[in-house]
Protein backbone atom coordinates (compact mmCIF):
# COMPACT_ATOMS: atom_id res chain seq x y z
CA UNK A 1 0.00 0.00 0.00
CA UNK A 2 1.75 3.12 -1.21
CA UNK A 3 0.84 6.49 -2.70
CA UNK A 4 3.53 8.79 -4.03
CA UNK A 5 4.48 11.51 -6.50
CA UNK A 6 7.77 13.30 -7.17
CA UNK A 7 7.55 15.16 -3.84
CA UNK A 8 6.17 12.69 -1.29
CA UNK A 9 5.57 9.06 -0.41
CA UNK A 10 3.01 7.57 1.98
CA UNK A 11 3.02 3.87 2.75
CA UNK A 12 1.79 1.42 5.37
CA UNK A 13 3.57 -1.51 6.99
CA UNK A 14 1.27 -3.58 9.21
CA UNK A 15 -0.21 -1.02 11.63
CA UNK A 16 2.27 1.78 10.97
CA UNK A 17 1.88 4.53 8.35
CA UNK A 18 4.95 6.41 7.13
CA UNK A 19 4.81 9.93 5.64
CA UNK A 20 7.81 11.17 3.72
CA UNK A 21 8.74 14.35 1.83
CA UNK A 22 6.69 17.46 1.09
CA UNK A 23 2.85 17.55 1.08
CA UNK A 24 1.69 20.47 -1.02
CA UNK A 25 -1.43 19.14 -2.75
CA UNK A 26 -4.20 21.48 -3.87
CA UNK A 27 -6.99 20.63 -1.42
CA UNK A 28 -9.14 17.92 0.18
CA UNK A 29 -9.93 16.30 -3.19
CA UNK A 30 -6.26 15.89 -3.98
CA UNK A 31 -5.63 14.36 -0.54
CA UNK A 32 -8.65 12.01 -0.81
CA UNK A 33 -6.70 8.90 -1.99
CA UNK A 34 -4.32 9.21 0.98
CA UNK A 35 -7.26 9.71 3.32
CA UNK A 36 -8.92 6.55 1.96
CA UNK A 37 -5.75 4.47 2.24
CA UNK A 38 -5.23 5.36 5.89
CA UNK A 39 -8.90 5.24 6.90
CA UNK A 40 -8.93 1.69 5.52
CA UNK A 41 -6.04 0.77 7.80
CA UNK A 42 -7.72 2.38 10.83
CA UNK A 43 -10.70 0.05 10.28
CA UNK A 44 -8.65 -3.16 10.00
CA UNK A 45 -9.13 -3.95 13.69
CA UNK A 46 -5.66 -3.12 15.06
CA UNK A 47 -5.38 -2.26 18.76
CA UNK A 48 -3.03 0.58 17.92
CA UNK A 49 -1.97 2.46 14.80
CA UNK A 50 1.12 4.64 14.46
CA UNK A 51 1.58 7.61 12.13
CA UNK A 52 5.30 8.15 11.63
CA UNK A 53 5.69 11.77 10.48
CA UNK A 54 9.42 12.05 11.14
CA UNK A 55 10.13 12.12 7.39
CA UNK A 56 7.45 14.71 6.59
CA UNK A 57 9.47 17.88 6.05
CA UNK A 58 6.69 20.23 5.05
CA UNK A 59 2.95 20.28 4.55
CA UNK A 60 0.42 22.93 3.58
CA UNK A 61 -2.74 23.69 5.52
CA UNK A 62 -4.72 21.19 3.44
CA UNK A 63 -2.21 18.59 4.59
CA UNK A 64 -2.83 19.64 8.20
CA UNK A 65 -6.52 19.20 7.46
CA UNK A 66 -5.82 15.63 6.29
CA UNK A 67 -4.01 14.72 9.54
CA UNK A 68 -6.82 16.33 11.58
CA UNK A 69 -9.51 14.38 9.71
CA UNK A 70 -7.62 11.12 10.24
CA UNK A 71 -7.31 11.92 13.95
CA UNK A 72 -11.07 12.48 14.16
CA UNK A 73 -11.64 9.18 12.35
CA UNK A 74 -9.44 7.42 14.94
CA UNK A 75 -11.28 9.24 17.75
CA UNK A 76 -14.57 7.73 16.57
CA UNK A 77 -13.12 4.25 17.20
CA UNK A 78 -13.03 4.39 20.95
CA UNK A 79 -10.66 1.46 21.62
CA UNK A 80 -8.01 2.29 19.03
CA UNK A 81 -4.78 3.85 20.31
CA UNK A 82 -3.33 6.35 17.84
CA UNK A 83 0.37 7.11 18.24
CA UNK A 84 1.81 10.09 16.34
CA UNK A 85 5.60 10.19 16.02
CA UNK A 86 7.16 13.55 15.15
CA UNK A 87 10.46 15.37 15.28
CA UNK A 88 11.73 18.81 16.26
CA UNK A 89 13.88 18.71 13.10
CA UNK A 90 10.88 19.92 11.09
CA UNK A 91 9.59 23.07 12.82
CA UNK A 92 5.94 22.72 11.74
CA UNK A 93 5.58 19.60 13.84
CA UNK A 94 6.08 21.23 17.26
CA UNK A 95 3.77 24.07 16.19
CA UNK A 96 0.84 22.16 14.71
CA UNK A 97 0.89 18.56 16.01
CA UNK A 98 -0.28 19.53 19.54
CA UNK A 99 -3.59 20.53 17.88
CA UNK A 100 -4.18 16.83 17.15
CA UNK A 101 -3.91 16.09 20.86
CA UNK A 102 -6.57 18.77 21.50
CA UNK A 103 -8.86 17.01 19.02
CA UNK A 104 -8.26 13.57 20.56
CA UNK A 105 -6.95 13.59 24.14
CA UNK A 106 -6.18 9.83 24.05
CA UNK A 107 -3.80 10.30 21.12
CA UNK A 108 -0.19 9.70 22.11
CA UNK A 109 2.09 12.38 20.69
CA UNK A 110 5.80 11.51 20.65
CA UNK A 111 7.91 14.48 19.59
CA UNK A 112 11.61 13.59 19.66
CA UNK B 1 -14.18 54.52 -2.49
CA UNK B 2 -11.81 54.34 0.48
CA UNK B 3 -10.11 50.95 0.93
CA UNK B 4 -11.51 48.68 3.62
CA UNK B 5 -8.86 47.39 6.02
CA UNK B 6 -9.18 44.38 8.34
CA UNK B 7 -6.63 43.22 10.91
CA UNK B 8 -3.62 45.28 11.96
CA UNK B 9 -3.86 48.55 10.00
CA UNK B 10 -0.29 49.68 10.69
CA UNK B 11 0.97 46.49 9.03
CA UNK B 12 -0.89 47.34 5.81
CA UNK B 13 0.96 50.67 5.67
CA UNK B 14 4.54 49.40 6.10
CA UNK B 15 6.63 50.00 2.98
CA UNK B 16 8.34 46.97 1.46
CA UNK B 17 10.14 49.01 -1.21
CA UNK B 18 13.53 47.83 0.08
CA UNK B 19 12.51 44.14 -0.13
CA UNK B 20 12.22 41.64 -2.95
CA UNK B 21 9.47 41.92 -5.54
CA UNK B 22 8.11 39.16 -7.76
CA UNK B 23 5.22 38.95 -10.22
CA UNK B 24 3.42 35.71 -11.05
CA UNK B 25 1.77 35.88 -14.48
CA UNK B 26 -1.65 34.45 -15.07
CA UNK B 27 -1.93 30.82 -16.19
CA UNK B 28 -3.70 27.50 -15.61
CA UNK B 29 -4.39 26.57 -12.00
CA UNK B 30 -2.17 23.50 -12.08
CA UNK B 31 0.80 25.54 -13.24
CA UNK B 32 -0.05 28.33 -10.79
CA UNK B 33 -0.02 25.74 -8.01
CA UNK B 34 3.44 24.55 -9.02
CA UNK B 35 4.67 28.15 -9.19
CA UNK B 36 3.23 28.81 -5.76
CA UNK B 37 5.42 26.07 -4.24
CA UNK B 38 8.51 27.08 -6.22
CA UNK B 39 8.08 30.76 -5.34
CA UNK B 40 7.62 30.15 -1.62
CA UNK B 41 10.68 27.82 -1.60
CA UNK B 42 12.68 30.53 -3.39
CA UNK B 43 11.61 33.25 -0.94
CA UNK B 44 12.48 30.97 2.01
CA UNK B 45 15.91 30.18 0.51
CA UNK B 46 16.92 33.82 0.06
CA UNK B 47 15.26 35.34 3.11
CA UNK B 48 16.51 32.76 5.64
CA UNK B 49 20.18 33.29 4.74
CA UNK B 50 20.83 35.91 7.46
CA UNK B 51 20.11 33.17 10.04
CA UNK B 52 22.51 30.56 8.70
CA UNK B 53 25.02 30.94 11.57
CA UNK B 54 22.85 28.73 13.78
CA UNK B 55 21.37 25.55 12.27
CA UNK B 56 18.36 25.69 14.60
CA UNK B 57 17.60 29.36 13.83
CA UNK B 58 18.07 28.76 10.13
CA UNK B 59 15.64 25.80 10.09
CA UNK B 60 13.10 27.83 12.04
CA UNK B 61 13.41 30.93 9.82
CA UNK B 62 13.42 28.88 6.62
CA UNK B 63 10.34 26.92 7.63
CA UNK B 64 8.31 29.86 8.97
CA UNK B 65 9.02 31.96 5.86
CA UNK B 66 8.22 29.00 3.60
CA UNK B 67 4.95 28.12 5.34
CA UNK B 68 3.68 31.71 5.45
CA UNK B 69 4.63 32.39 1.83
CA UNK B 70 3.13 29.12 0.63
CA UNK B 71 -0.22 29.72 2.33
CA UNK B 72 -0.60 33.30 1.09
CA UNK B 73 0.45 32.52 -2.47
CA UNK B 74 -1.70 29.34 -2.59
CA UNK B 75 -4.71 31.46 -1.56
CA UNK B 76 -3.92 34.07 -4.20
CA UNK B 77 -3.60 31.39 -6.90
CA UNK B 78 -6.77 29.61 -5.80
CA UNK B 79 -9.06 32.62 -5.42
CA UNK B 80 -7.73 35.14 -7.94
CA UNK B 81 -9.54 36.61 -10.88
CA UNK B 82 -7.47 36.38 -14.08
CA UNK B 83 -4.43 38.61 -13.73
CA UNK B 84 -1.05 38.94 -12.10
CA UNK B 85 -0.15 38.22 -8.52
CA UNK B 86 2.26 40.74 -7.02
CA UNK B 87 4.49 39.53 -4.20
CA UNK B 88 6.73 41.64 -1.95
CA UNK B 89 8.90 40.22 0.79
CA UNK B 90 11.39 41.62 3.25
CA UNK B 91 12.81 41.42 6.77
CA UNK B 92 11.99 44.48 8.86
CA UNK B 93 12.70 44.96 12.58
CA UNK B 94 13.24 41.27 13.27
CA UNK B 95 10.15 40.09 11.39
CA UNK B 96 9.64 38.55 7.98
CA UNK B 97 6.95 40.43 6.05
CA UNK B 98 5.12 39.21 3.00
CA UNK B 99 2.60 41.17 0.96
CA UNK B 100 0.53 39.53 -1.79
CA UNK B 101 -1.78 41.48 -4.09
CA UNK B 102 -4.30 39.93 -6.49
CA UNK B 103 -7.76 40.57 -7.91
CA UNK B 104 -10.83 38.76 -6.55
CA UNK B 105 -14.51 38.86 -7.53
CA UNK B 106 -17.12 40.44 -5.27
CA UNK B 107 -18.57 37.10 -4.07
CA UNK B 108 -15.11 35.93 -2.93
CA UNK B 109 -14.48 39.29 -1.27
CA UNK B 110 -17.71 39.21 0.73
CA UNK B 111 -17.22 35.57 1.82
CA UNK B 112 -13.73 36.44 2.93
CA UNK B 113 -14.86 39.55 4.82
CA UNK B 114 -17.38 37.41 6.74
CA UNK B 115 -14.54 35.12 7.78
CA UNK B 116 -12.47 38.14 8.88
CA UNK B 117 -15.41 39.35 11.00
CA UNK B 118 -15.53 35.92 12.66
CA UNK B 119 -11.81 36.18 13.36
CA UNK B 120 -12.44 39.27 15.48
CA UNK B 121 -14.92 37.43 17.70
CA UNK B 122 -12.85 34.45 18.86
CA UNK B 123 -9.33 33.23 19.53
CA UNK B 124 -7.74 31.82 16.35
CA UNK B 125 -6.84 28.60 18.20
CA UNK B 126 -10.51 28.01 19.08
CA UNK B 127 -11.64 28.84 15.54
CA UNK B 128 -9.01 26.48 14.13
CA UNK B 129 -10.36 23.50 16.11
CA UNK B 130 -13.93 24.48 15.17
CA UNK B 131 -13.03 24.64 11.48
CA UNK B 132 -11.28 21.25 11.65
CA UNK B 133 -14.44 19.67 13.13
CA UNK B 134 -16.58 21.32 10.41
CA UNK B 135 -14.25 20.04 7.67
CA UNK B 136 -14.41 16.51 9.07
CA UNK B 137 -18.18 16.30 8.51
CA UNK B 138 -18.39 18.26 5.24
CA UNK B 139 -15.78 16.79 2.92
CA UNK B 140 -16.76 19.00 -0.03
CA UNK B 141 -15.61 22.21 1.66
CA UNK B 142 -12.09 23.56 1.24
CA UNK B 143 -9.74 23.25 4.18
CA UNK B 144 -9.95 26.94 5.20
CA UNK B 145 -7.15 26.33 7.68
CA UNK B 146 -4.40 28.44 6.12
CA UNK B 147 -5.06 31.74 7.84
CA UNK B 148 -6.13 30.05 11.07
CA UNK B 149 -2.91 28.02 11.37
CA UNK B 150 -0.85 31.13 10.63
CA UNK B 151 -2.60 33.14 13.34
CA UNK B 152 -2.83 30.27 15.85
CA UNK B 153 0.33 28.19 15.38
CA UNK B 154 2.74 30.83 13.96
CA UNK B 155 1.58 33.92 15.90
CA UNK B 156 1.38 35.75 12.57
CA UNK B 157 0.20 39.36 12.51
CA UNK B 158 -1.96 40.08 9.50
CA UNK B 159 -3.80 42.81 7.59
CA UNK B 160 -6.17 42.66 4.61
CA UNK B 161 -7.02 45.61 2.35
CA UNK B 162 -9.93 45.54 -0.11
CA UNK B 163 -10.05 48.21 -2.84
CA UNK B 164 -12.92 48.44 -5.32
CA UNK B 165 -11.85 48.96 -8.91
CA UNK B 166 -14.10 49.16 -11.96
CA UNK B 167 -14.40 45.45 -12.65
CA UNK B 168 -13.01 43.65 -9.65
CA UNK B 169 -11.68 44.05 -6.12
CA UNK B 170 -7.98 44.33 -5.40
CA UNK B 171 -7.10 42.30 -2.30
CA UNK B 172 -3.79 42.98 -0.56
CA UNK B 173 -2.76 40.60 2.22
CA UNK B 174 0.16 41.49 4.49
CA UNK B 175 1.52 39.04 7.05
CA UNK B 176 4.43 39.17 9.49
CA UNK B 177 6.11 36.50 11.61
CA UNK B 178 8.87 37.05 14.16
CA UNK B 179 12.28 35.73 13.14
CA UNK B 180 14.83 34.18 15.53
CA UNK B 181 16.73 36.85 17.49
CA UNK B 182 20.20 36.01 16.18
CA UNK B 183 21.17 36.84 12.63
CA UNK B 184 24.52 37.22 10.84
CA UNK B 185 23.94 40.91 10.33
Amino acid sequence: MEISDENFRVWAEKNEVYFDGVFRLAGPDAYAPIYSLITGLLHEGHKQVTFDLTGLEFLNSSGINLLAKLTIEARKMGDLLLIVKGTHQHPWQAKSLPNLKKLHPLLELRLA
Amino acid sequence: MAPKIFGIESLAEISLDSGARLTLRDGPLQLGWKHSGMTSDFIAEIMALPYSRSRKDYLQAHHDIGYLSNELIENAVKFRQPGEILIEAGIIDGSFLLRVKNAVDSATASRFQQLLHRLQSKEPGVLLLEQIEINAISPESGSGLGLLTLLSDYDARMAWTFENNDEHIALTTTAAVAMPPSSNR
